[in-house]
């Protein structure tokens, strides 16, 4: 089991559909997370990145194995229990932002709270400083949609922090946005990290998993090979040759 | 979630759709104000009919011959079988005040001099209390086996130069005879003054019982003759020779006291029926002596009255079906279009109560927005018709709070469904979802 300085951790994990054939799209993975580590992790499409990051959210249950987050068995709680962990120890950003159109920024970083019954003052305020910390301190009142793509997943990320979970899980985040804006979403990852927050990020852009301590390579359900970083960051001045032409919505 | 946050985010989406909501929303406004106008302008009739029934009047009991089981409203099945001996012995009854008899003349038409006006109803002979001193404008109550007439307004104002008092009017009788008749009042309205004329405006010459319907039906050899609805089946009649039997006949009790109401009802009945009465003769063994207040007959009328009624609200609560069905199919499209707001609320901790009881609050919302602006169109709509028609405005509040009761029910039922549908969607489905 998962000591008090594991963020999450995945022993055996097997998860299988069946559409016609079982797919195992996760085959005997096997994964510790600890606390305030950076992790990214790779793969091609259908390596079960997805599947994983589903289960670390705790979106969903493995079919064999055990996945603990915050040092609880996601498998073995009800849905109700499964989704309270979830607000209260996951933070989810996505390559499509994934705000909520018709609430302002302030709004957006507070729904996880309100959720979890907290006061509307408390919430507002707890938002508002988040908020400041992702540099959004002048638009706390804008619209989504009057946002650039940047200060979005800034937003976004805002959203991610708010009941301080036990881990951040980044799916392609910097996806849809420009390479500086991405630089700047990625700095704010560190920033985050150095603070003590646990990331995971999913990316399949070798220059996105290079801020990371270490990068998991995932292929066809199973870990490939697993490449600590030094951390001095020498790696990334790496060629963007594995970069794909990502698009920018700002 | 607390519910003031759910209907905080509710209404955040149903005024991101306001077109969309405000149409939701017509349907049950429609069918709110459809019942409400209705069921307004019901309870309207009802009062205008009831409030015609004065204080004086609730003293009078109402009499006729009849087979016991015949139905219909007033002297249903009515046959002539009272004399006028019979109505002076009633009159003398210890716990009756007065008893005349109420006969309605076939008439061809009223001459004013030289204007002659065709009117084939509305004369109606009675005694002189059938009209009551409050209910004379002008003038005085016509005298019996006197040639007076007392007009209502409608009458009088039916010719070129207006029937003023002391005018002489002549009537041609259906049978061709013409009679003459001298203007003694004129009543303050032209509504009917008891519940066998009806209470609908019409005009009409009220004349004393005696000569004028004693001479009609004597001339016309006929032991009664006309009445509302009163055939004379011929035949047996003749036993009777010439002399007039009444139709209908009203009985004034002492106070409008039920309790002496009863007693004039009870020994009126008696006498008649008993071996000393002409109308004995006549009644049988099929018909029955039945007296009935204004109220009791207007129980009638207000049975038939709330059959119609409740047959047009049911109309009405379709049009609220036709629209609870319309919030439920906004609330799916709704659901399946925010499919990837759900997806996200699940990501962020909300639990399936949250999500459903934020969807049913939305058709809640709208449900109780629907039935406030349906209930105020309806009562607007039912003050324009009560005033259009004439009638008394009658709100009937309890309707009011049953409406707003009804858009909450309908919204809840409307929302089930979808706002289930929306607490089952998968996250992970629902964050993929485009």
């Amino acid at each position: 089991m998962a000591s008090s300085d594991t963020a999450v951790s995945l022993s055996n994990v097997r998860k299988t559909y069946r559409i016609g054939e079982p797919v195992h799209a996760l085959d005997g993975v096997s994964l510790e997370v600890s606390r305030g580590s950076y992790t990214a992790i790779m793969g091609p499409s259908g390596s079960g990145k997805s599947t994983l990051m589903n289960l670390v959210g705790c979106l969903d249950t493995p079919t064999e194995g055990t996945v603990v987050v915050g040092g609880r068995d996601v498998g073995a709680l009800s849905d109700r229990e499964r989704t309270q962990l979830r607000g209260t120890e996951v933070g989810f950003v996505f390559q499509t932002f994934n705000l909520m159109p018709r609430l302002n920024a302030v709004e957006n970083v507070a729904l996880p709270q309100l959720f979890q019954g907290i006061d509307r003052d408390e919430r507002r305020e707890r938002a508002r400083n988040l908020l400041e910390r992702v540099g959004l301190g002048d638009r706390i009142d804008h619209m989504p949609n009057e946002l650039s793509g940047g200060q979005r997943q800034r937003v976004a990320l805002a959203r991610a922090l708010v009941n301080d979970p036990a881990i951040v899980l980044a799916d392609e985040p910097s996806g849809n946005l420009d390479t500086d804006t991405e630089a700047d979403i990625l700095d704010l990852f560190d920033e985050f990290h150095e603070g003590g927050t646990t990331m995971l990020v999913v990316t399949h852009e070798r220059h996105v998993a290079e801020r990371a301590d270490r990068i998991i390579h995932l292929l066809d359900g199973k870990i490939e090979r697993i490449e600590e970083l030094d951390g001095t960051g020498e790696s990334r001045t790496g060629s963007p040759a594995g970069q794909e032409p990502g698009g920018s919505s700002e | 979630m607390n519910p003031l946050e759910s209907l905080r985010l509710a209404w955040r989406s149903i005024r991101g759709h306001r077109l969309r909501s405000a149409l939701t929303t017509l349907g049950i406004v429609i069918g709110i104000a459809a019942v409400i106008a209705f069921v307004t302008l019901g309870a309207s009739l009802q009062a205008g009919v009831i409030g015609d029934i004065s204080p004086d009047d609730q003293r009078n009991v109402y009499g006729w011959a009849a087979e016991p089981d015949s139905e219909g409203g007033p002297l249903a099945g009515a046959q002539p079988v009272f004399t006028q001996d019979d109505l002076e012995a009633v009159e003398d009854l210890e716990d009756v005040e007065a008893a005349y008899g109420y006969a309605t003349l076939q008439t061809q038409a009223i001459s004013n001099g030289e204007e002659t006006v065709a009117q084939g109803s509305g004369m109606i002979a009675s005694g002189p209390s059938y009209i009551r001193e409050e209910r004379i404008a002008e003038g005085r109550q016509f005298e019996m086996e006197a040639d007076e007439a007392v007009l209502n307004p409608a009458a009088a104002n039916q010719f070129e130069e207006n029937v003023s008092l002391n005018d002489t009017l002549t009537v041609a009788m259906l049978g061709g005879q013409q009679t003459d008749v001298k203007v003694v009042g004129i009543t303050d309205n032209s509504e009917g003054l008891s519940p066998f004329e009806g209470f609908e405006s019409s005009p009409r010459i009220y004349v004393p019982t005696d000569p004028y319907y004693t001479e009609q039906a004597s001339m016309l050899g006929i032991g009664g003759g006309g009445g509302a609805g009163g055939g004379t089946d011929g035949g047996n009649q003749s036993v009777t020779g010439g002399e007039a039997r009444f139709l209908a006949i009203i009985v004034e009790a002492e106070s409008a006291d039920q309790a002496d109401i009863d007693a004039a009802r009870e020994s009126a009945t008696d006498y008649l029926e008993s071996d000393a009465s002409d109308a004995s003769e006549l009644l049988g063994n099929d018909l029955e002596v039945q007296f009935q207040t204004s109220t009791e007959l207007l129980g009638q009328l207000e049975d038939v009255l709330n059959l119609l009624q409740n047959f047009i609200v049911g109309i009405a609560a379709i049009s609220l079906l036709v629209g609870s069905i319309g919030i439920a199919n906004i609330m799916l499209v709704s659901v399946t279009e925010r499919t990837r707001e759900i997806g996200i609320m699940k990501a962020v901790g909300a639990q399936n109560r949250d999500i459903l009881g934020l969807f049913l609050t939305e058709s809640v919302i709208l449900g109780i927005i629907g039935a406030i602006l349906g209930t105020g169109l309806g009562l607007v709509a039912g003050y324009l018709g009560a005033q259009y028609i004439d009638l008394p405005l009658v709100y009937p509040l309890e309707y009011v709070a049953l409406a707003i009761a009804v858009g909450m029910v309908v919204g809840i039922l409307a929302g089930l469904y979808p706002a289930w549908r929306a607490a089952r969607t998968d996250p992970i489905d629902a964050l993929r979802y485009e």
